[in-house]
């Protein structure tokens, strides 16, 4: 079984190749600083006590998962046998935290049940609860996204509803010799739908690919700052549609609502 | 050019006919007279035109003969249809089909070309794509401007727009074609084309109803109504001025 050690301290890097040597693998971001290569010493001690430092070899580079709760801290790891690790910490028998990974099928809560009833002073929790536990202040931030989002939906709504009556009482004259020369109701209103669903059609396309060169740059750069393959800024598909979708039904209300403002007006009113 | 000739009717019947027309309009908790019991018969292939000062009241005559306006009270008909009872609907079609429109400032749409403007009323009425087409080019060469089909109108002078615009106006070939001050946006010259133009049209069998401040255009009609403070001071139908 492998644990975790957030790494405290490196002290030492030796390249001279011990035989017997635990193996330790190293976060890919780590070796990359050092620089450090699979063979490799290096000599690791805790932070706390005051235990000489052991040398382990290099047995593997891994790229640590992509994690918003760690993002903000630029800490190492590196992963070590338990034993070793133990070995390393002042205090044996003593860890902060254990990852245990349940048989298929296994149900977790009863398993966390069971852990706490027989090993006293620990709290255990099933993923899910952990991460909703330690997810809080995303959620958070979800649901501020959420709120500008819905803000930017009504400001983009109202912004479209008034280039639509602005572009028709623009027209208004036209509008009128339209019905002047026995044009149907009808089709002004179908027209000036119509042209609504364009402009929201090339609008959301317009801010579809805006998002997502955005989200691209947004992307690259805080890929860059942190050294993560974290994703800040996401367009999937279904967001796309759905911004499509809604940006075609706010231009058809917008067109429609324009429109039925230039309709019910009487023909000569309209010059 | 070949043209409808009043209703159904081949001979001179009369093709508008108002009785005891009154328009108000409310201000300020009151009522404007717009129309005080305006009472004319239009004969078909006739040119009449509307003289009168400013605020007589002879563009709304013209509005509520040729359907645009309903009248406060009192009847009109076009070609022996009452328009009173008609939707709106109804006057729209009777308008695209039956009648034409010209106006002072032309009123055509600046994004569409000479062509395509003829053509919007015929595509509103379901004429097929070629014939519109063959029928727009064959008016644009009626009114002298088959080099402009290609232009739009703020390409165009004022007398060329006016011309694409009456080519517009008898597109779907209507039997009447009203014009509210046909040439008041343009010099004595173009005015003159234009008449002239009004004129063909005419002797082709339209009936025109044109109001107008300028004498000079009332020459060209065959009769003249004058008009004063909404009602019809002589040239009526009881006072002919052929």
């Amino acid at each position: 079984m492998m644990a975790t050690l957030w790494l405290l301290a490196l002290l030492a890097l030796a390249r001279a190749q011990e035989p017997a040597l635990p193996g330790m693998l190293v976060e890919r971001r780590l070796a990359d600083a050092i620089p450090l290569a699979v063979g490799d010493t290096v000599r690791v001690r805790a932070l706390a006590g005051s235990a000489q430092p052991r040398p382990f070899v290099v047995a593997g580079v891994f790229e640590r998962e992509a994690d918003p709760n760690r993002i903000a801290r630029n800490d190492y790891e590196v992963r070590l046998h338990l034993p070793d690790l133990e070995a390393l910490l002042p205090t044996h028998d003593r860890v902060d935290r254990f990852a245990i990974v349940l048989a298929p099928g296994a149900r977790a809560d009863p398993a966390a049940r069971w852990i706490e009833s027989v090993a006293f002073g620990t709290r255990a929790y099933g993923s899910a609860a952990l991460a909703e536990e330690t997810s809080a202040t995303f959620r958070v931030v979800s649901r501020f996204h959420d709120a500008i989002g819905i803000v930017t939906i009504l400001a983009s709504a109202i912004f479209l509803l008034c280039v639509m009556i602005i572009r028709v009482d623009e027209r208004k004259r036209d509008m009128g010799t339209l019905r002047l020369i026995g044009v149907s109701r009808r089709t002004v209103f179908r027209a000036v739908v119509l042209e609504a669903i364009g402009i929201a059609a090339l609008g959301s396309a317009t801010g579809a690919l805006l998002g997502v060169l955005i989200a691209q740059g947004v992307n690259a750069y805080y890929a860059a700052v942190y050294d993560t393959t974290l994703k800040f800024a996401l367009l999937s598909p279904r967001i796309l549609l759905l911004a499509g979708l809604l940006g075609l039904t706010l231009g058809i209300a917008a067109g429609a609502l324009a429109a039925l403002r230039v309709v019910r007006v009487p023909t000569e009113r309209l010059f | 050019m070949t043209r409808n000739r009043g209703s159904s009717d081949a001979g001179p019947g009369v093709v508008i006919r108002a009785r005891n027309v009154v328009k108000e309009y409310p201000y300020a908790g009151d009522a404007v007279h717009a129309l005080r019991g305006v009472s004319v018969e239009i004969l078909a292939a006739e040119w009449v035109a509307i003289m009168g000062p400013s605020g007589c009241g002879k563009s709304t005559l013209l509005n509520v003969l040729a359907g645009i306006d309903a009248p406060t009270s009192g009847e009109v008909e076009l070609r022996d249809q009452p328009l009173a009872g008609m939707t709106e609907g109804e006057r729209a079609r009777l308008r695209l089909v039956s009648v034409g429109f010209v106006f002072q400032r032309f009123h055509l749409l600046a994004v569409l070309t000479a062509l395509e403007n003829i053509e919007l009323p015929m595509a509103e009425a379901g004429v097929p794509r070629a014939e519109r087409r063959r029928r727009s080019l064959e008016l644009l060469d009626y009114v002298g401007l088959s080099n402009r089909a290609g232009h739009r109108p703020p390409q165009l002078s004022g007398g060329e727009q006016q011309r694409v615009a009456i080519a517009r106006a008898v597109a779907n070939r209507p039997a009447i074609l009203f014009a509210d001050e046909p040439t008041g946006e343009l010099d004595q010259k173009t005015g003159e084309g234009i008449m002239d133009l009004f004129a063909r049209l005419n002797g082709d069998g339209a009936t025109l109803v044109t109001v107008t401040h300028d004498p000079r255009v009332a020459e060209h009609a065959g009769r003249t109504i004058r008009m004063a403070d909404g009602e019809i001071v002589n040239g009526n139908n009881g006072n002919h001025e052929w």
